[in-house]
């Protein structure tokens, strides 16, 4: 079973909720695939980590073969390649790997070498279970292969976790798109509410059953309630807005490990999922 | 030989645009007979490498040479690419200004990239 956790606005509480979740649970593993900014292995610090690294590939065209037809520019949706008027350019940090360029080149004057865009690292957390995350590079354009990556290798009989990165973006849908159930993490502000809604509306069109979890209740406004209850969306669970939780969390802390309360909530979240 | 230079709306006395590849106009002028014609700048939305593409739609209207607010690093690959030369006009003033003052030959070419890369639409 595939549970992921996302929230559209950053900051609502992703990697707080996805650790705590996988701390109760045990038996299971955290994929962290928010690869511009993966944080969860702070908390769950992994004893030693394994690292493979990840790469992509771009063009690369041989002069004796093009003409400089120009389709492999007309194709390419970023711009990556350019057929200009005495050579091609290409711009291999704009690439997306596509393939297409290779494709549409009838004159066979394209082949792929390999770049680096960052790192997959894997372990054993502190507390018995594994985990998993990428680190996209700075610079790279996307951290689709990536988190491509990290889901290629598990085992759909574990409990799996996945921390998703922020927003709707290519990368989001990359993250959760064999969730069996996904969690999402808001907060009740004018800005968390926004951009849920952006994630409710991508998750239906994917098909996806979720719930709601709403973090640092008793802050904003009452907005998130008045939505959910009228879009029929199901509220898995509230946890309050303390600031004994924010310090222990700027500590680098598992809440749950803390906080007795913490992980009735984690509990309750995790049974109300499983029904 | 034609020049382009970067508007905001049509015709020579339209103002000058503040970006390259993200201008909504492109006012092209003929230096030999000094006709007028304005193309809409349809690299303006693209997802990442507007400036190239922009360079590569100007160099099939047969310009040879354009006048910019400022070029990035692949915009500056580019035209070198194509074998047309940039020139850097100032901000603030209209299209006809900029073609007088290239006619005087007051505007600099640029033969380095005036302005930091970034990827994707940057709003200003």
């Amino acid at each position: 079973m595939e549970i992921a956790v996302l929230s559209g606005k950053g900051g609502t509480g992703k990697t707080t909720l996805a650790t705590n979740l996988a701390f109760v649970q045990k038996k299971c593993i955290l994929i962290d695939t928010d690869v511009e900014e993966p944080n969860s292995h702070i908390f769950l610090k992994p004893k030693e980590l394994n690292r493979k690294v990840i790469t992509t590939e771009y063009p690369n065209v041989d002069k004796s073969k093009c003409v400089l037809c120009g389709d492999c520019g007309d194709f390419c949706r970023y711009n990556a390649i350019l057929p200009a008027k005495n050579k091609v350019l290409v711009f291999k940090e704009m690439c997306h790997d596509c393939g297409g360029c290779k494709l549409v080149c009838k004159h066979d004057a394209i082949h792929y070498e390999k770049q680096e865009i960052g790192s997959m690292y894997f372990g054993e957390t502190a507390y018995g279970f594994n985990i998993k995350y990428g680190d996209l590079k700075v610079g790279a354009v996307s951290g689709v292969k990536i988190i491509e990556t990290l889901k290629s290798s598990l085992v759909k009989e574990d409990l799996i976790f996945i921390d998703s990165p922020p927003g709707t973006s290519c990368s989001t849908v990359a993250a959760v798109k064999d969730a069996d159930y996904a969690v999402i993490v808001s907060e009740p502000t004018p800005f968390g509410v926004s951009d849920m809604k952006m994630v409710v509306e991508m998750l239906r069109n994917m098909n996806i059953l979720f719930g709601v979890v709403i973090n640092k209740a008793g802050l904003g406004d009452n907005e998130i309630y008045e939505y959910c209850e009228e879009e029929n969306i199901r509220i898995l669970g509230e946890i309050p807005f303390e600031k004994r939780f924010a310090r222990a969390y700027a500590n680098g802390e598992i809440l749950s490990n803390v906080f007795d309360e913490y992980r009735n909530y984690m509990q309750n979240i995790l049974n109300k999922i499983s029904n | 030989m034609k020049i382009a230079i970067c508007s905001n709306s049509q015709g020579i006395k339209s103002e000058l645009a503040e970006r390259f590849g993200r201008a909504d106009y492109f006012v092209i002028y003929d230096l030999e007979n000094q006709d007028v014609k304005t193309i809409e700048n349809k690299a303006k939305n693209e997802p990442s490498g507007a400036g190239g593409s922009a360079v590569r739609s100007l160099s099939k209207e047969d310009v040879e040479i354009i006048l910019v607010p400022e070029l990035g690093p692949k915009a500056m690959d580019a035209i070198k690419a194509f074998e047309i030369k940039a020139y850097a006009y100032t901000k603030g003033a209209t299209v006809e200004n900029a073609i007088e003052e290239f006619k005087l030959g007051k505007l600099k070419e640029l033969t380095s990239n005036t302005k930091e890369g970034h990827h994707g639409l940057r709003r200003a």
